[in-house]
C-alpha cells in the first residue's frame, strides 16, 4: 500500500520513489490506492503525512492515470471548478470524486483532481508556515493587540532627544547574503520543516559596490528611522523614488497602493503598527501618540544603493530585515540600540522578517535574512522539540539555526582567497523563481528517484565545499560549485540553467581556459545573480571581460530571453558585523542626498511663509550639508535642475511610436471607431459574449472524427504520404506573438525562446518546428516549405535570429510572413476592469496575496480613471504600446504580403497548408492527418483534443445546433465550457484553393499580386467575423530592474471563428493530446518532461547536421 | 520572620504631591492618600515606617500623616537618583530586618476580608523569605510595570518561585523570557507595587550604587536578590490604584466609595451624572 510509504519510519521504505511504487499497477489498482490515500489524508493528524498523501494523489492522477484512453472522456463538473477557483479545495475534490464515481475515471476528471490535490497540498503547507510564523514567541502579541490604548511599545528616549526640530536618526546598515550552496533549494521552508537534517546552506554576508563606480564595497542596504513632528508615518524608498505620508491606518495595510509595500510590511512586522490592529478603524494618530507621543510620528527611509532587483542576493529580504531591526531597536524590542545585534535579537529579526514577507504576500527562503548575521555561516534546519509550536506537527522547526564560522574554522586567508577569485555579477535576466520552488517541493515529497539521489549528492557537496573553504582552496571550491550546478541542481531542476548562462560559462572557459575555476549559481536559478571563479592573478581582467561577454551575449539573446536590465559586475567584500546600527546626532543626523532630492523640491516651490518650522530646519540642514559634503553638493545641482522645467517638444519615444504605427499598417479610423464604441459601451468584455439565449451543447459523434480511437486506414495514410512526396503541403507556424504568459508580458519573442534542452541542447520553438518539418520531409523524400508569420514585435528579431543561425540549416524553402495590420493599445475602461476582476470567475489567491492583488487592482482602476479610459496607451516603450489584431489575420497576411504568391511560384503544386500555434509543439505534417484532411474534402480541418482542466478558452461546441469552434470569450456562461468534450488546438489543415474561393479569389489573382482586390476581399471577410475586446498584461520596466504590470485593452479577430461561416466546409478531427497540447507557461515544463511529452516531441524532430 | 518595618517612597519628581491628595475613605472619613496607606500598614501589624520624601517636603508630609506621626521616620532623598536609590535611603532604618516596601502614590483595595498588606505580610511571615506582590496583567500594560516569571509552588494557587524579573519589558521580550505556566495568553505577572524584602536587597542596592550612573533602579537588584536567595511572587487578591495616572485619583476615590456603605448613593450619583452630562 502506498500509505505504508508515507507512514513508515524506515528510511528505505519512507524514501521509496512513488513512480517506482506505481509502476506495474493496473488502472484499477491505482484507483484503489488513490481511494485509500484520499481516506488517509482526511484522517491523518500529521501535517506532512497529509501533505505527502496529497502529492501522491496529485502524481497518480497527473502521471499515472492520465493519458489512458477510457470509454468515457467525461466532463469536469463546473461546481467543482468554482470551488477550486475560490480555493475551497476539499469541496472541489469531493465534487470531482463524486463525478468520478458517476461517470467513471477518465483523463478529464483526473486532470481536475490532480490540480485540486496539488493546490490543497501547497495550501496546507502555506497554512502551516503561516501558523508557525504567528506562534513564534515574540510574534504572538502582535496578533492580539486591537486597540491603540493597548499598544505596549514606546519609542526609546534617545530618539526623542531633539535639538529644535532635528531628532536623532537611527541608521541600520545591513549586508546582503550570497549562498555558496543552498543544497538543492533546501532553504525552502517546507523542506526544512520536514527534512531538517537535509536543510543546510553556507551563507556569506557581503558588502557590495558596482564595479567601475569608484566606490569601495559597503553594506548595500540601509534603513533610517527618526521621530518627526507630525502624527503621520512618512515612508520613503530612495531607490524606487517613492514617498508617502500616511495618516490613515487602512493605508498602512494597503501594500500595492504605492511602491512602499516593503516598508509597510516592516512597520507591521516590527510591531510598530501590529497586524492585530488592522481593520480596527482607529486613527493612526492615536496609535502613534502611544508609541511616540502626542502630535508626533515616525519616518522610515530605505535605500539599497541602486542594487538591481533580481540580484539573487536577497536584497529585499535583507532590506526588510534592516527596517525591522531599526524599528525593533527604536522600540526597545532589541536591547542594543546601536552596534551589532545579540544572537537572540538576530533570531527575532529573522522571525519578524519571515512574518513581514508573509504579510507582504511574498516569500523568501529561510536563509535570506542571512545578512543580519556576520561573515560566513552554516544555516541549518533543526528538529522540533518539546515546547515548540511545531512539535507533533512537523519534524523540523520553522526557524533554522545559525553557526557563524570563526577564523579558527575558516581562516582569514580563505576569506581573502574567495574575495580575490570570485567575480560576482548580475546577468540582467529577470525570472520568476516561484514555480521552481514548487517543483522542488513536489519532487522532494514524492521522492522522485533521480532527484532524491541528487539531493543526497548536494548535501555531500556541501561538506566538500566546507572542507575546501577551511583549507583556503578556492580552486577546489570552484570545481565543487560547478559540479553542484551541473550535477544535482540540474538533475532536480533542469530549468536552473538556460542558454544565456551556458553561453557565458562556455565563453569564460574559452577565454580563460584553466584560469577559469568554476561557476556558481546564486539563489533559485541562473541568469541573474551568478558567480564566476578565476585564478586571482586574472580577476581584474575577468571582471572586465565578463562584463563585455555578458553584454554581447545579452545583445544576441535580447529578443529570446527576458532581460530586465543591463548586466553588471560587482566588487564585494565579506562583512564581519552583520546588521549594524549607529545613532546620528546633531550635524551628523542627515538622510542620504537622494532623500532630499525627493523631499525638498516641493518645499522649494512652496511659498516661504507656508513652510513649517520643521521644514525650514530641513532646508537649512540640507544647505549646510551642501557646503560641507561633496555628495550633497552634487545633489544640490541635481535638485536645482529638477526645479527648472526642461524644454518642451515631443519625446523621441512618441516619434518612434508614430513611425511604427505607420510602418505596420495602423488604421487610425478603425482605432477611433473602436474608441467610440468602447466609451459608448457598444463593445467591451461583457459584449464579447453571445446572447444568453444561445444554446451551447457538446458536439455529437457525427460532428467529428476521433482518430485516437479509429486510426486512419492505410489508404488514407498513403494519400498523405503521396501529398508530402509531391511537395503539395507547407507549414505555417504562427510566430507573431510575444507569448505573454511565457515571459509574463516581457515583450520578448516566444518563438526565439530557448525553452528547454532537447537532444542535448537548448532549442528554440522555431528550431523545434523546423526540425519536425525536416524529419517529415526526409521521410517523404521531399522538402516542406515552412512559413513563420511575424509581427511588428517579432519580424526584425526573427529575421536576424534565423540569419545568424543559418536558418538552422533547414533544407526547404523558409519564409517569414510579416504582419500587415497593427493596433494601438488603449487604457482600459473601469467597466471592463471590473468585469474582468469582479464578474469573471477567477482563481482566488492565498489570503495575503489576495489582499495584495485586491489592493493592486484598486490602484489600477484608479490609474485607468486618472489616465483616461479608452485613451491611447503610450506611456511605455513604443513596441509595448502596439498590439497584434488577432490570428485571424495571419493567413490573409500571407496573401497581402506576397508570401503565398512566393510559395505558389516555388511550388505550383502546393495545395494544402498546415497552420499551427508556435506553442503547439506536437503539431507536424503527419501523413495520417494530411491524408484524412485530403480524403474528407473539407476546406478547413481543425484539430481538437480531449479537454483537461487546464484547457480553458473555448472548444468545439454545437451552437444553436450547429457545430463550430467557440471562443471562451464569447461563451454566454462560464459553465458552458465545462460541457464541451474537446478543446481547440488551433492546428488547421487548409485547402488553399477553397480558402481563396471563400475570399472570392483564386491562384491567378494571388500570383498576379492584385493587392487592392486582395485587400478588399480580406476586409469583406473580416467584416463578417466578430471582434473581441481583450485585456492584456503589459510590463513597464523602470529603475534598476523594477517592473510594473498594467492591464491594457486591445481588440482581435480570431481564426477559429471562420467556423461560424456557413459558406466554408469545415471538419473536426480529434487528435492525441501529445500532438495538440500547447506549452504556454514555463511552469508546465517540468510536467511536460515527466509525462513523456518532451520525449514524444524529440522523436518527431530531426535536428539536422548542425543540431 | 517578623516584619515590623515599612518603607514608603514618595520622592519621585512626579509623585511628590500625590500622597497629599485628600480622599474619602470607604468608611466615609476624609483623609490624605498617605494616611489611608499608613492606616492599612499599621492595621496589618507594621510598627514603624520610613517615608522617603523629596528635599523640603518633610513638613507637608508630617501634616498629612495624621495620627501616625509618632511611628514615622522622614528621610529626604537629596537627589532624584531612581527608585532603587530612594529605597536605599532607608538602609539605616531597616538595618538587618526584612521590611515592607510600598510606593506612596498607590492605594490598594482587597478582594478578601484581609487587606492587601496583611495578605502579603502573612505570606512572607509564613514563607520566611522575600515576597513580591504581583498581579496577572495584560501585555498592553507592560510599559508601566516590572514583570516576573516563575513556576507555581506546588500546593499553592497564588505563590510562584521567581525565575526572572524584567523592568517594563516589551511583549516581544516578555513572550520569550517571562512565560509563567498557567496564565492566560498575553498576561504576565506584574509588580503590584508592594514587596517584602530582606536585607539582601539593601546590600545589593548598595553594591549597585557604585556602578550606577545617574539613576539606580530597583529591578536589577531585585533580580539579583532573587538569584541569590528564595524570592517568591504572591498573586494578591486585590486591586491597586495608581493615583498618579490620568483620572487615577478619581478611579481610586470611586473604588473606595463603591467598597463602602455609601455604595448605592454613589451609584445613583453616577447614573445621574450620565443622564445629565452631554
Amino acid at each position: 500500500m502506498l500509505t505504508d510509504i508515507i507512514t513508515s519510519d524506515e528510511p528505505a521504505l519512507r524514501d521509496r520513489p512513488l513512480a517506482e511504487a506505481c509502476a506495474g499497477l493496473s488502472r484499477e489498482q491505482l484507483l484503489a490506492e488513490a481511494s485509500a490515500l484520499d481516506s488517509f489524508r482526511r484522517t491523518s493528524g500529521n501535517l506532512y503525512q497529509r501533505v505527502r498523501a496529497l502529492f501522491f494523489l496529485h502524481a497518480i492522477h497527473r502521471y499515472h492515470l492520465s493519458g489512458e484512453t477510457s470509454e468515457n472522456d467525461g466532463h469536469i463538473p463546473f461546481e467543482g471548478y468554482r470551488h477550486l477557483l475560490a480555493r475551497r479545495f476539499p469541496e472541489a475534490i469531493d465534487f470531482f470524486l463524486a463525478s468520478q464515481r458517476e461517470q467513471g475515471s477518465g483523463d478529464a476528471i483526473s486532470s481536475a483532481l490532480a490540480a485540486a490535490y496539488h493546490q490543497l497540498a501547497f495550501q496546507t503547507l502555506a497554512d502551516q508556515v503561516r501558523k508557525s510564523v504567528r506562534t513564534v514567541r515574540g510574534n504572538q502579541w502582535m496578533f492580539r493587540m486591537g486597540h491603540p490604548a493597548e499598544h505596549p511599545l514606546r519609542i526609546r528616549r534617545e530618539l526623542l532627544a531633539h535639538d529644535g526640530h532635528n531628532y536623532p536618526i537611527l541608521l541600520e546598515r545591513t549586508p546582503v547574503r550570497m549562498d555558496l550552496t543552498h543544497s538543492a533549494w533546501s532553504d525552502i521552508f517546507f523542506l526544512g520543516m520536514d527534512f531538517p537534517e537535509g536543510a543546510k546552506v553556507i551563507n556569506v554576508s557581503i558588502d557590495l559596490a558596482i564595479h567601475g563606480s569608484g566606490k569601495i564595497p559597503a553594506p548595500p542596504v540601509s534603513a533610517y528611522l527618526r521621530v518627526i513632528d507630525r502624527p503621520v508615518l512618512r515612508l520613503t524608498s530612495i531607490d524606487l523614488k517613492a514617498t508617502a505620508e500616511i495618516d490613515a491606518l487602512a493605508d498602512v495595510f494597503d501594500f500595492a497602493k504605492d511602491h512602499l509595500g516593503l516598508l509597510k510590511a516592516a512597520v507591521i512586522a516590527s510591531g510598530l503598527i501590529p497586524p492585530g490592529i488592522e481593520g480596527s478603524g482607529k486613527p493612526l494618530s492615536e496609535i502613534l501618540a502611544m508609541l511616540v507621543g502626542p502630535g508626533r510620528g515616525l519616518e522610515l527611509v530605505s535605500s539599497v544603493n541602486h542594487i538591481p532587483k533580481g540580484s539573487r542576493l536577497a536584497v529585499s529580504t535583507n532590506l526588510l530585515a534592516a527596517l525591522i531591526s531599526a524599528c525593533m531597536r527604536a522600540t526597545g524590542q532589541a536591547a542594543s540600540l546601536t552596534g551589532e545585534l545579540a544572537e537572540n535579537e538576530r533570531r527575532l529579526v529573522l522571525a519578524r522578517a519571515i512574518l513581514g514577507e508573509w504579510i507582504g504576500g511574498s516569500g523568501g527562503g529561510w536563509q535570506d535574512s542571512g545578512g543580519v548575521w556576520p561573515g560566513i555561516k552554516l544555516i541549518e534546519g533543526s528538529f522540533a522539540a518539546e515546547g515548540d509550536p511545531e512539535q507533533g506537527v512537523s519534524r523540523g522547526r520553522l526557524m533554522p539555526t545559525h553557526h557563524v564560522f570563526g577564523e579558527n574554522e575558516i581562516p582569514a586567508a580563505a576569506r581573502k582567497a574567495l574575495q580575490d577569485s570570485l567575480v560576482l555579477v548580475h546577468g540582467g535576466m529577470a525570472q520568476n523563481v516561484g514555480p521552481i520552488l514548487e517543483m522542488v517541493t513536489e519532487k522532494y515529497l514524492t521522492r522522485a528517484s533521480a532527484e532524491w539521489a541528487g539531493r543526497g549528492e548536494a548535501l555531500s557537496l556541501l561538506d566538500k565545499i566546507l572542507t575546501a573553504l577551511r583549507s583556503s582552496d578556492v580552486r577546489a571550491l570552484g570545481k565543487l560549485t560547478t559540479e553542484n550546478f551541473r550535477g544535482p541542481l540540474q538533475t532536480i531542476i533542469p530549468w536552473a540553467t538556460n542558454l544565456y548562462t551556458e553561453t557565458l560559462i562556455a565563453r569564460a572557459e574559452e577565454e580563460f581556459g584553466g584560469d577559469f575555476w568554476g561557476f556558481w549559481m546564486l539563489g533559485g536559478m541562473s541568469g541573474g545573480g551568478m558567480g564566476f571563479i578565476f585564478d586571482p592573478s586574472r580577476k581584474a581582467e575577468a571582471q572586465a571581460r565578463m562584463l563585455a561577454i555578458m553584454s554581447e551575449t545579452k545583445t544576441l539573446l535580447r529578443n529570446a530571453l527576458p532581460f530586465a536590465m543591463e548586466p553588471v559586475v560587482y566588487d564585494f567584500s565579506i562583512n564581519p558585523h552583520g546588521t549594524f546600527a549607529t545613532l546620528l546626532n546633531g550635524a551628523e543626523a542627515a538622510l542620504p542626498p537622494d532623500y532630499y532630492q525627493l523631499h525638498l523640491a516641493p518645499l522649494l516651490r512652496a511659498e516661504p511663509g507656508d513652510l513649517s518650522p520643521a521644514q525650514r530646519a530641513e532646508l537649512s540642514r540640507f544647505a549646510s550639508l551642501s557646503r560641507s559634503n561633496p555628495d550633497f553638493r552634487a545633489s544640490l545641482s541635481n535638485l536645482l535642475e529638477t526645479l527648472v522645467p526642461s524644454g518642451g517638444g515631443s519625446s523621441p519615444q512618441s516619434g518612434a511610436l508614430a513611425e511604427l504605427l505607420e510602418k505596420w499598417g495602423f488604421d487610425p479610423e478603425q482605432h477611433e471607431a473602436i474608441r467610440r464604441d468602447l466609451l459608448a459601451d457598444r463593445i467591451g468584455l461583457a459584449r464579447n459574449r453571445l446572447p444568453a439565449i444561445t444554446e451551447i451543447t457538446d458536439v455529437l459523434p457525427e460532428d467529428y472524427t476521433d482518430l485516437t480511437r479509429t486510426p486512419p486506414s492505410v489508404e488514407t495514410i498513403d494519400l498523405g504520404k503521396a501529398a508530402l512526396a509531391e511537395g503539395s503541403v507547407a507549414v505555417v507556424s504562427l510566430a507573431a506573438g510575444a507569448g505573454s504568459r511565457w515571459t509574463q508580458g516581457a515583450g520578448v519573442c516566444k518563438a526565439l525562446n530557448p525553452y528547454a534542452k532537447l537532444g542535448g541542447k537548448h532549442r528554440t520553438f522555431i528550431e523545434t518546428h523546423l526540425a519536425k518539418s525536416r524529419q517529415r520531409g526526409a521521410e517523404a523524400g521531399a522538402t516542406i516549405p515552412h512559413v513563420f508569420t511575424t509581427s511588428y514585435l517579432t519580424d526584425g528579431p526573427t529575421r536576424e535570429f534565423l540569419e545568424s543561425h543559418g536558418n538552422y540549416g533547414y533544407p526547404g524553402p523558409l519564409h517569414l510572413s510579416p504582419g500587415r495590420a497593427v493596433g494601438l493599445r488603449m487604457i482600459p475602461t473601469e467597466r471592463d476592469l471590473r468585469f474582468a476582476w469582479e464578474e469573471m470567475p477567477q482563481q482566488a489567491l492565498d489570503e495575503q496575496q489576495q489582499k495584495m492583488r485586491d489592493s493592486l487592482r484598486t490602484a489600477l482602476i484608479g490609474w485607468a480613471r486618472g489616465a483616461g479610459e479608452a485613451g491611447d496607451y503610450i506611456d511605455n516603450l513604443p513596441l509595448q504600446c502596439l498590439h497584434p489584431i488577432g490570428h485571424f489575420y495571419e493567413l490573409p497576411n500571407l496573401l497581402l504580403n506576397g508570401t503565398l504568391a512566393r510559395l505558389l511560384t516555388e511550388r505550383p503544386g502546393l495545395k494544402t497548408l498546415m497552420l499551427h500555434n508556435i506553442d503547439t509543439l506536437g503539431a507536424d505534417v503527419d501523413p495520417a492527418l494530411l491524408g484524412h484532411h485530403l480524403a474528407s474534402g473539407a476546406a478547413l480541418t481543425f484539430e481538437v483534443i480531449p479537454r483537461r482542466l487546464e484547457d480553458r478558452g473555448g472548444g468545439l461546441a454545437r451552437v444553436n445546433g450547429r457545430p463550430r469552434l467557440l471562443e471562451g470569450l464569447s461563451m454566454p456562461r462560464e459553465e458552458d465550457e465545462f460541457h464541451l468534450s474537446f478543446y481547440n488546438s488551433m492546428t488547421t489543415w487548409i485547402d488553399i484553393d477553397r480558402f481563396l474561393a471563400l475570399l472570392k479569389l483564386d491562384r491567378t489573382s494571388i500570383l498576379a499580386g492584385e493587392t487592392a482586390a486582395i485587400a478588399a476581399a480580406i476586409r469583406a471577410l473580416a467584416a463578417r467575423m466578430p471582434t473581441y475586446l481583450t485585456l492584456k498584461d503589459v510590463k513597464k520596466r523602470w529603475g534598476n530592474g523594477q517592473e510594473d504590470v498594467f492591464p491594457v485593452t486591445q481588440f482581435e479577430k480570431l481564426w477559429g471563428d471562420l467556423t461560424l461561416l456557413p459558406d466554408i466546409e469545415t471538419a473536426y478531427v480529434v487528435v492525441d493530446r501529445l500532438r495538440g497540447q500547447q506549452l504556454k507557461d514555463p511552469a508546465q515544463l517540468d510536467a511536460w518532461f515527466r509525462d513523456g511529452s518532451a520525449d514524444h516531441i524529440a522523436k518527431l524532430c530531426g535536428w539536422g547536421a548542425r543540431g | 520572620m517578623k516584619i515590623h518595618k515599612a518603607v514608603i517612597t514618595a520622592a519621585g519628581p512626579d509623585q511628590r504631591q500625590l500622597p497629599l491628595q485628600s480622599i474619602v475613605s470607604a468608611t466615609g472619613e476624609s483623609k490624605t492618600a498617605i494616611e489611608l496607606l499608613l492606616d492599612e500598614i499599621f492595621e496589618a501589624g507594621i510598627r514603624n515606617a520610613a517615608l522617603i520624601v523629596a528635599p523640603g517636603q518633610t513638613e507637608a508630609f508630617r501634616a498629612a500623616v495624621g495620627s501616625h506621626l509618632p511611628q514615622i521616620e522622614f528621610i529626604e532623598q537629596a537627589e532624584p537618583l531612581g527608585y532603587g536609590h530612594a529605597v536605599l535611603c532607608a538602609k539605616d532604618f531597616t538595618g538587618d530586618e526584612a521590611f515592607l516596601l510600598l510606593v506612596g502614590d498607590h492605594l490598594y483595595l482587597s478582594n478578601r476580608d484581609r487587606s492587601c498588606v496583611r495578605q502579603l505580610l502573612e505570606t512572607a511571615t509564613r514563607e520566611k523569605c522575600s515576597v513580591s506582590a504581583v498581579q496577572a496583567t495584560r501585555e498592553g500594560k507592560l510599559p508601566y510595570y516590572g514583570a516576573v516569571s516563575g513556576k507555581n509552588i506546588p500546593g499553592s494557587r497564588d505563590l510562584y518561585q521567581i525565575e526572572n524579573i524584567l523592568e517594563k519589558p516589551t511583549p516581544t521580550v516578555a513572550e520569550q523570557e517571562l512565560i509563567t505556566p498557567g496564565l492566560r495568553q498575553g498576561h504576565y505577572l506584574c509588580f503590584f507595587g508592594m514587596h517584602v524584602l530582606t536585607a539582601t536587597t539593601m546590600r545589593l542596592l548598595e553594591d549597585a550604587l557604585e556602578s550606577s550612573g545617574k539613576s539606580l533602579p530597583l529591578t536589577p537588584s531585585l533580580a539579583a536578590a532573587a538569584r541569590s536567595e528564595r524570592h517568591l511572587a504572591f498573586e494578591i487578591a486585590g486591586q491597586r490604584y495608581n493615583i498618579g495616572e490620568a483620572y487615577g485619583l478619581l478611579r481610586a476615590q470611586l473604588a473606595m466609595a463603591l467598597a463602602g456603605p455609601q455604595r448605592d448613593e454613589i451609584l445613583t450619583m453616577l447614573v445621574e451624572l450620565m443622564a445629565t452630562s452631554r
